[in-house]
């Protein structure tokens, strides 16, 4: 028996203390680099778990926000946030999700946690609001945008009029998935008024036998970025604010507005958030502080007129 | 067995060579390609001097965009963000290039803008070279070639436009702003009459200190102090949380379907080994049914108190059922291979099911399940498609490093995303090298299966085999005697 005992636990005692060397290992060649600046919350497990504690809440409470936002708001809006955080030290963040709109309306209605919606049209937020997700009195347009075909920094391809877009020199046309990203959708309305597209609302339809093949759909209007931007495709629909959280794309045409509908970003806050009061605030913050509507302006995003 | 290490030596000299490549692209990803000449541009890309001039310029902004929002109620045209009192505006519009200058600003550095062409040339070089640093694929002002009007008047008239500057609507912060022609027929669209408009303050040159953007080694430990390590330590957390699950339940799967009937054991081997075959999405799919609020099960859960997806335990129970059915199989097969015979005379010497289990086949399949295990927390570190689906990507709570590379590549960051590609390649190369060499270790345990040395390995076996139940008869007859006094 003794000799049963010693093999077992020799061998337990080698594996355990190789399986140390490996993550030691790992983890110093991390931990050097990272100058213990990062250390892992240990709370963070019910951070997005939505059990922030309800009721009455003093001025000075912590609050935690957590936003579903356009994808297309990935850049700008961080830096609203930490804007805020340094005015309101109460309130801090959770990490800000940017997907395709349909997409956070979709996991809204799947029970994600979250304060507030902004989404990338109309369609999209109406959507939430019949789905019962939204609190439908602090619903407002936020932002206006322009559709935009980019190409490849650098690329030779011309587009000077939308019916390039069907041109012999474009083999590859990156467009978003009209049921999920608000951005395909009004590309597809532009396409309908040249006949590229079959319905005029933009979504559900068919594209034009010949141009079918061209089209890439992506999952997000940052996908159809990246994608024109590693030359995948050569050409692609995506908002002027798309240009400048993305590196190697540029302009190569301006989608004419009365092609499409009016591209609006309405924002709210999702019904039964424990801190719709304080999101209700950070909302206003957005639209009326001076240092927030520097940043929009920087990245592009206009703020709507009302 | 030359030829196997031959092969083995190939293949770490290629991965080797991989990761080496991967190093050098990230060292000269951050390297700015910006031209050099006699401008020095700050890293930070707002600020910029002009080699042998008095001025330079600090908190330059590109707006690419304005807001015709009202302010407190009142129309105020289109308005764009100033960068002070003092700053000058730059207005791309269609057909020129209006540059204010408050004429207070001119005088502190004692020249006239609107006249002194050597200023003016001097100002547009440093303007040209922020708004290249700044456009991002936007149009820039090279690009455009427009004609330079300089002005010190602070309301210009532009087309059917008046186009004001250092417009002060809270205290401290200033606009340019575009209004209509009262009259003016039809009402010019104000959003349309500018590019856009950039603006920045004039400071004396020997004020301003530049720092140039990090270059070669200094980019590259620029950017490891600003990386985000978190998704290391979310993937560390999630993966070594599920193991504790994956070990027990791996080896109590592995238990109960060998004491299964012939029938029931194909059945449950299935089911235990299915998430194997299964694709991510199908199991990420199952756990949004079971506990997302979309389905009954999912609210029953939820009115209950278990409000799971989107959170980190969810992240562990994903990676818990894809890493499942690795440590189940390993474990399993070593069990199957243990001698029928050896685990019968343990129990005709009496010996429970639980002390069989514990103190004999579990250590002599321990080789085989440290094995499993390690590559099971290697599954699980790599776990993706489901942990999306059920945890999402939360940053510092359920952004493992597979996901962290997917929205950062797509996010435009690739160094990031080719940085956590090189270290999930380090962590993988790392298991698997382990696996290797403690399977090297432990081969004494195992019946050997290579042509060469197979019978002394096997012979090594029975020799071990035979001690093990000569130590469980001396402990019985020891037993024994004691009873017998």
């Amino acid at each position: 028996m003794f000799q049963v005992k010693k093999e077992g636990k020799r061998s337990t005692g080698r594996f355990v203390a190789l399986l140390l060397s490996v993550v030691l290992i790992a983890s110093t060649a991390l931990g050097l680099a990272a100058c213990g600046g990062n250390t892992p919350a240990p709370d963070s497990g019910t951070a997005s778990s939505g059990s922030a504690s309800s009721g009455a809440e003093p001025a000075a409470a912590a609050v935690e926000l957590q936003i579903f936002a356009a994808n297309s708001l990935e850049r700008a809006l961080p830096e609203v946030q930490a804007l805020y955080t340094s005015e309101n030290p109460n309130v801090s963040f959770a990490d800000s999700q940017f997907k395709g709109s349909g997409d956070l309306v979709t996991e809204l209605q799947g029970g994600a946690p979250a304060d507030i919606l902004i989404t990338a049209s109309s369609a999209t937020m109406d959507t939430a609001v019949e789905n019962g997700n939204i609190d439908e009195a602090t619903r407002s347009n936020m932002f206006q945008n322009d559709l935009i075909i980019v190409k490849q920094a650098g690329s030779d391809v011309t587009i000077s009029a939308l019916t390039d877009v069907n041109g012999s020199a474009i083999s590859k046309v990156a467009i978003g998935d009209a049921d999920a990203v608000p951005a395909g959708s009004y590309a597809n309305q532009s396409l309908f008024t040249i006949g590229l597209y079959s319905t005029d609302s933009g979504k559900g339809g068919e594209y034009l036998e010949g141009f079918a093949d061209k089209v890439v759909i992506q999952s997000s209007v940052g996908n159809v970025a990246k994608t024109v931007a590693t030359g995948d495709a050569q050409i692609g629909f995506v908002y002027t604010s798309d240009l400048y959280r993305y590196d190697d794309i540029e302009q190569a045409f301006v989608v004419p507005a009365d092609t499409h509908k009016n591209i609006v970003y309405p924002g709210a806050v999702v019904a039964g958030s424990a801190n719709a009061s304080e999101a209700d605030r950070f909302l206003e913050f957005c639209l009326t502080n001076p240092d927030a509507l520097r940043i929009w302006a920087q990245y592009g995003f206009e703020v709507a007129a009302s | 067995m030359p030829q196997e290490m031959r092969n083995r030596l190939r293949v770490i000299v290629r991965t080797v060579m991989v990761l080496i490549v991967l190093m050098g692209t990230m060292l000269f990803m951050p390297v700015s390609a910006l031209a050099a000449g006699e401008i020095s541009l700050d890293a930070s890309g707002t600020a910029a001097a002009l080699e042998g001039v008095s001025f330079a310029v600090d908190d330059f902004a590109r707006n690419n965009k304005g807001t015709a929002r009202a302010y407190e109620g009142e129309d105020r045209g289109y308005r764009y963000p100033l960068a002070g009192q003092a700053a000058f505006a730059a207005v791309a519009l269609e057909d020129e290039l209006l540059i204010y200058l408050p004429r207070e600003t001119s005088a502190s550095f004692g020249l006239d803008f609107t006249e002194d062409t050597a200023a003016q040339e001097n100002l547009l070089a440093l303007l040209f070279a922020l708004d290249e640093a700044n456009a991002d694929g936007g149009l820039t002002l090279k690009q455009l070639d427009l004609p330079a009007v300089f002005t010190s008047s602070d309301s210009v008239a532009h087309e059917s436009c008046l186009i004001h500057f250092g417009v002060e609507l809270e205290p401290g912060y200033y606009y340019a702003t575009i209004t209509a022609e009262p009259d003016a027929r039809p009402a010019p669209d104000i959003s349309k009459q500018a590019l856009f408009v950039e603006t920045g303050m004039l400071v004396p040159a020997d004020t301003l200190a530049i720092q140039a953007a990090p270059e070669g080694w200094d980019a590259f430990t620029n950017f490891l102090t600003n990386m985000d390590y978190r998704p290391f330590w979310v993937s560390l957390r999630t993966s070594l949380t599920a193991m504790i699950f994956v070990f027990v339940l791996g080896l109590a799967a592995a238990r109960l379907s060998l004491k299964a009937s012939e029938h029931v054991k194909d059945v449950l081997d299935a089911v235990f080994t299915i998430p194997m075959v299964l694709p991510p999405t199908v199991i990420g799919f199952l756990l949004l049914v079971v506990f997302g609020n979309s389905t009954d099960v999912g609210r029953w859960l939820i009115d209950h108190g278990i409000e799971l997806v989107f959170s980190w335990p969810a992240a562990v129970i994903a990676a818990t059922v894809v890493s499942f059915p690795l440590l189940y199989r390993t474990a399993r097969g070593a069990f199957e291979a243990q001698d029928a015979n050896m685990l019968d005379a343990a129990r005709t010497l009496g010996w429970g099911e639980g002390r069989i289990f514990f103190k004999l086949m579990l250590p002599l399949a321990w080789p085989s399940i440290a094995a499993g295990t390690v590559l099971a927390f290697a599954r699980a570190m790599g776990e993706f498609g489901a942990t999306l689906f059920v945890a999402g990507n939360y940053a510092g709570v359920t952004q493992t490093m597979p996901i962290a590379i997917y929205f950062q590549w797509m996010g435009g960051r690739s160094d990031v995303a080719t940085f956590w590609v090189f270290v999930v390649i380090l962590i993988s190369f790392v298991v698997i090298l382990f696996i290797n060499l403690y399977a090297r270790h432990t081969q004494k345990f195992r019946l050997g299966t290579g042509t060469k040395g197979e019978r002394e390995e096997r012979d090594e076996k029975d020799v071990k085999e035979e001690k093990y139940v000569r130590d469980v008869k001396s402990e019985k007859s020891e037993k024994d005697e004691g009873r017998g006094t």
